[in-house]
């Protein structure tokens, strides 16, 4: 583990992550702009170009060879593509889009230099270089009939060379900024500018006119291009930064502006332009932020569990000196003391919580570019539209939470909305929405997946249902349209009987619901036929701490995940009868399959006469009652997996310290419940209602 | 945990000068075993012990060690030898194997000696299932003995835990 070349690898792969992941975020957004029609945004292509650009770099340091290669083709691509050489089209865009899959292929390869293990990369290398060059169209310089002086075209990059042409062409006009900035914040400054000038205007370059300064502040000149007719941008610019005038045409008034012309040429240094800018935009980023293995954060969480032992050491230590009048008084004080002690070890407990939380947008970013790919495959029109995006959980369930949202989005799509035709026979918009939507609610994250496309036919789940001798005919009747509904967690039903590409690969629903419940989470959903589908997935914000049920069977404690727990009553033995060799218990009116842990677990000691309790816990649509000697009470704990060498044995999730060193195994209620109906007769199973 | 740990090894090295190798020996039920001493991490008083239901019949369950969870095994069951159960337990040895770190129960640390190679019979006359974690038998001068030497069985700590079920 400290293998110091490990350590630079991972930091590698982390950091490459990133920016693959930047640039299939940055890619929709350009591929939503040519849906739609719209102008793409320079700044954009210029951020997925020096996304392509480090990646090239970084991975060239570490000997990724082929993604390398990869981002060395995209990167002249790019290029052409930034300086007007090229023009965004579907090859293009499509070209791009499978790069994002192909660098994520490549950085999942354990060794970077294997020669030739994925196909494909001369192929895909192939392909970029033969989307070349647009022909030029040659029209004149454009530069030629404005007033800007050679001396500033002389330090103009090729790209801002580029910018400030394209800009002409589509009929923006152009504008000369004076502006005046602190030495000290001059890059944040600058930034700002850009970001408040984004929409209506674009920056080209600024330079600095060597007058109006002075040791603390410099004046820039800075060359914008606008639309925005003069008026308008005059009253958002002036006076809050500095004044701004036309650039006219050279026909209209072919006067040479005095200060610009009067920087020589060699003034460019003053200033961080282009490739060097770029340079120190990312090392600022750096220095506010590290990155940190996530294990290393449980050791800092261990180290807090140990000063809670220490407290308690010290606390008997100090029961020690009870009773002695001569040290009442500071024992009161050493109290106090302590009190104080177990406040900031309870603050710092969850300020480590908190180091661990990331925006559930890293995983929802993942999603735009599989909804487009889906959508494209099926013929179908979505728009995703995400909430929330800033909600914050625990990195671990951010990471376990993708595989089943993922799922979920690909039913929405597969099995959710519309092909276009039918949309439009029913009058509805011919794109179909997909909601993202996540909030907080108490100590939940709420996180929905909606469509708007033709729900679910409850009806027919039952039937399948039915035909697939997952329930019983008997059954079938008394269910409600939800208990229909909530059929479609049941394993083995899947309601579109074709198997297609994305969905119904034998990952159901079934899956999506065990792996939320074993994050202690819960799914439900609700449906209406020719409105739509929205599944809503309740977790807890985080994995670490779970409140669970501590219970006693014989001498043993156990904890049992409150999500799964639907209510404890108290057992009466006799009342226990045998269907098909099971005991089972009736509750208001229902049969209830019982389950002693103590038989289960062997336990000696367990008690055998009455004063037990059966904790009724459910899981999709099945229940089952755990028969339990005693219920201890509620407690929030961290569960900690057990050992590897433990690992084949069935029904914990792992150990949670209750204090003192004194462990609870953690009852696995998934694992507890496919035992129990494994090979079961399954219509028993779901003849408890939901 | 930190620094990998090194593989420790019960051959010495007969190149070098001293070749003699660390190890500990420790007891368990009727015998005497000895551990590279390079491969135990820590010697522990046993802290609370939580049996694990359904686990195998030679792991004696979980304890916490520093907020980790550490499977606790028994050795001389682990060895399926025949001895009656024996708590409260003694010492627990963690060993790292692996990822993961075991607690090795044991009832006495007896001391750490030094092996000379010439200590070593490597011609076992052990179970076949024995000498598969058995490096040999060794006699080993013990301080507490009152006999001049001592029969220890040599262990090999990364076939004896490693895959362990």
């Amino acid at each position: 583990m400290s293998d110091p070349r490990d350590n630079v690898q991972q930091e590698f792969l982390a950091e490459a992550q990133e920016l693959v992941e930047a640039l299939s975020r940055d890619l929709l957004l350009l591929d939503e702009a040519h849906q739609r029609g719209e102008r793409a945004d320079a700044a954009l292509i210029n951020e997925i170009f020096r996304s392509v650009h480090t990646l090239k770099g970084i991975a060239g340091m570490f000997g990724y060879k082929h993604v390398g290669t990869i981002a060395h083709a995209l990167e002249d691509l790019l290029d052409d593509l930034r300086l007007g050489r090229t023009s965004i089209g579907d090859p293009l865009l499509d070209v791009l889009f499978d790069s994002v899959e192909r660098f994520q292929l490549l950085l999942a390869l354990d060794d970077p230099q294997a020669p030739e293990e994925t196909p494909g990369v001369d192929a895909y290398v192939a392909a970029v270089r033969s989307i070349g060059a647009d022909p030029v169209v040659d029209g004149g310089d454009p530069l030629d009939r404005y007033a800007i002086g050679p001396a500033v075209l002389s330090v103009l990059t090729e790209y801002e060379e580029h910018r400030l042409r394209a800009c002409i062409r589509e009929g923006m006009q152009l504008y000369r900024l004076r502006a005046t900035f602190d030495l000290t914040a001059i890059d944040d400054s600058i930034e700002t500018l850009r970001d408040v000038v984004h929409d209506d205007a674009e920056i080209i370059t600024y330079l600095p006119s060597l007058e109006g300064g002075n040791d603390e502040s410099i004046e820039l000149v800075v060359l914008l291009a606008s639309r925005v007719e003069e008026p308008a941008l005059k009253a958002h610019f002036e006076g809050q930064y500095g004044t701004i005038e036309v650039i006219e045409e050279r026909t209209h008034l072919p006067t040479i502006p005095p200060n610009l012309t009067s920087i020589p040429p060699d003034a460019q240094s003053v200033l961080p332009q282009s490739d060097d800018e770029m340079g120190q935009a990312s090392l600022r980023s750096l220095a506010n932020s590290v990155r940190v293995d996530i294990r290393k954060l449980d050791d800092l969480m261990n180290v807090v569990g140990e000063l809670a032992l220490v407290r308690s050491a010290v606390s008997r230590v100090v029961e020690g000196f009870d009773g002695d009048p001569k040290f009442r008084q500071s024992l009161r004080e050493l109290e106090r003391v302590g009190r104080g002690f177990e406040r900031q070890l309870s603050e710092l407990r969850t300020r480590i919580l908190d180091v661990r939380m990331v925006p559930l947008g890293q995983v929802f970013s993942k999603f735009g570019r599989i909804v487009r790919q889906a959508a494209r495959e099926h013929d179908k029109q979505v728009r995703l539209v995400v909430t929330g995006a800033n909600t914050e959980m625990d990195k671990l369930i951010v990471e376990e939470l993708a595989d089943p949202l993922m799922h979920l989005v690909r039913n929405a799509i597969d099995h959710g909305i519309e092909p276009v035709d039918t949309r439009k026979r029913l009058a509805k918009p011919t794109e179909g929405t997909l909601a993202l939507n996540a909030y907080h609610k108490g100590s939940n994250v709420i996180i929905e997946v909606e469509d708007d496309g033709g729900g679910m036919n409850a009806h027919k789940l039952r039937e399948t249902a039915l035909a697939r001798g997952l329930l019983s005919a008997e059954a079938g009747q008394e269910l409600t349209r939800q208990d229909m509904l909530n059929l479609v967690f049941l394993p083995g039903l899947s309601t579109n009987t074709a198997v297609t590409d994305m969905s119904g690969r034998g990952v159901g629903m079934d899956v999506v619901k065990t792996n939320i419940l074993r994050m202690g989470g819960v799914v439900s959903i609700a449906s209406e036929q020719g409105i739509g589908t929205k599944i809503t997935v309740t977790l807890p914000i985080t994995l670490a701490i779970i409140r669970a049920l501590i219970i006693t069977v014989g001498p043993r404690i156990f904890a049992l995940p409150i999500t799964a727990v639907r209510e404890a009553v108290p057992f009466a033995k006799q009342d226990v009868r045998t269907i098909q060799g099971r005991k089972v218990i009736t509750m208001r009116g229902e049969t209830l399959p019982i389950c002693d842990l103590g038989e289960l677990f062997g336990i000696r000691g367990a008690r055998r006469q009455n004063s037990r309790f059966v904790i009724v816990c459910s899981m999709g649509n099945r229940e089952l009652g755990f028969i339990v000697d005693e219920l201890v009470g509620q407690e929030d704990v961290i569960t900690k997996s057990l050992g590897e060498s433990l690992s084949s044995v069935r029904g914990f999730a792992g150990a949670a310290d209750l204090g003192n060193q004194q462990l609870a195994l953690v009852l696995d209620a998934p694992s507890l419940f496919s035992e129990y109906f494994e090979g079961a007769d399954a219509p028993l199973a779901v003849e408890t209602r939901a | 945990m930190t620094a990998g740990a090194q593989r420790a090894t019960l051959i010495p090295d007969p190149d070098s000068e001293e070749g003699a190798v660390p190890v500990l020996a420790v007891s368990a039920g009727n015998e005497i075993y000895a551990f590279p001493l390079a491969a135990i991490r820590e010697i522990l008083m046993p802290p609370p012990l939580t049996e694990v239901p359904r686990a195998g019949e030679h792991f004696l369950g979980v304890i916490a060690v520093r907020g980790q969870i550490i499977t606790l095994v028994d050795l001389p069951k682990l060895l399926k030898l025949q001895v009656p159960d024996r708590q409260p337990l003694g010492r627990v040895l963690l060993v790292e194997v692996g990822e993961e770190m075991i607690g090795v129960a044991v009832d006495h640390v007896v001391q750490v000696a030094q092996l000379q190679s010439d200590q070593i019979e490597y011609s076992g006359s052990m179970s076949a299932e024995l000498a598969e974690y058995v490096v040999g038998v060794a006699r080993v001068p013990l301080e507490s003995s009152s006999d001049a030497e001592e029969m220890v069985i040599l262990i090999d700590p990364q076939v004896l835990l490693g895959g362990l079920k």
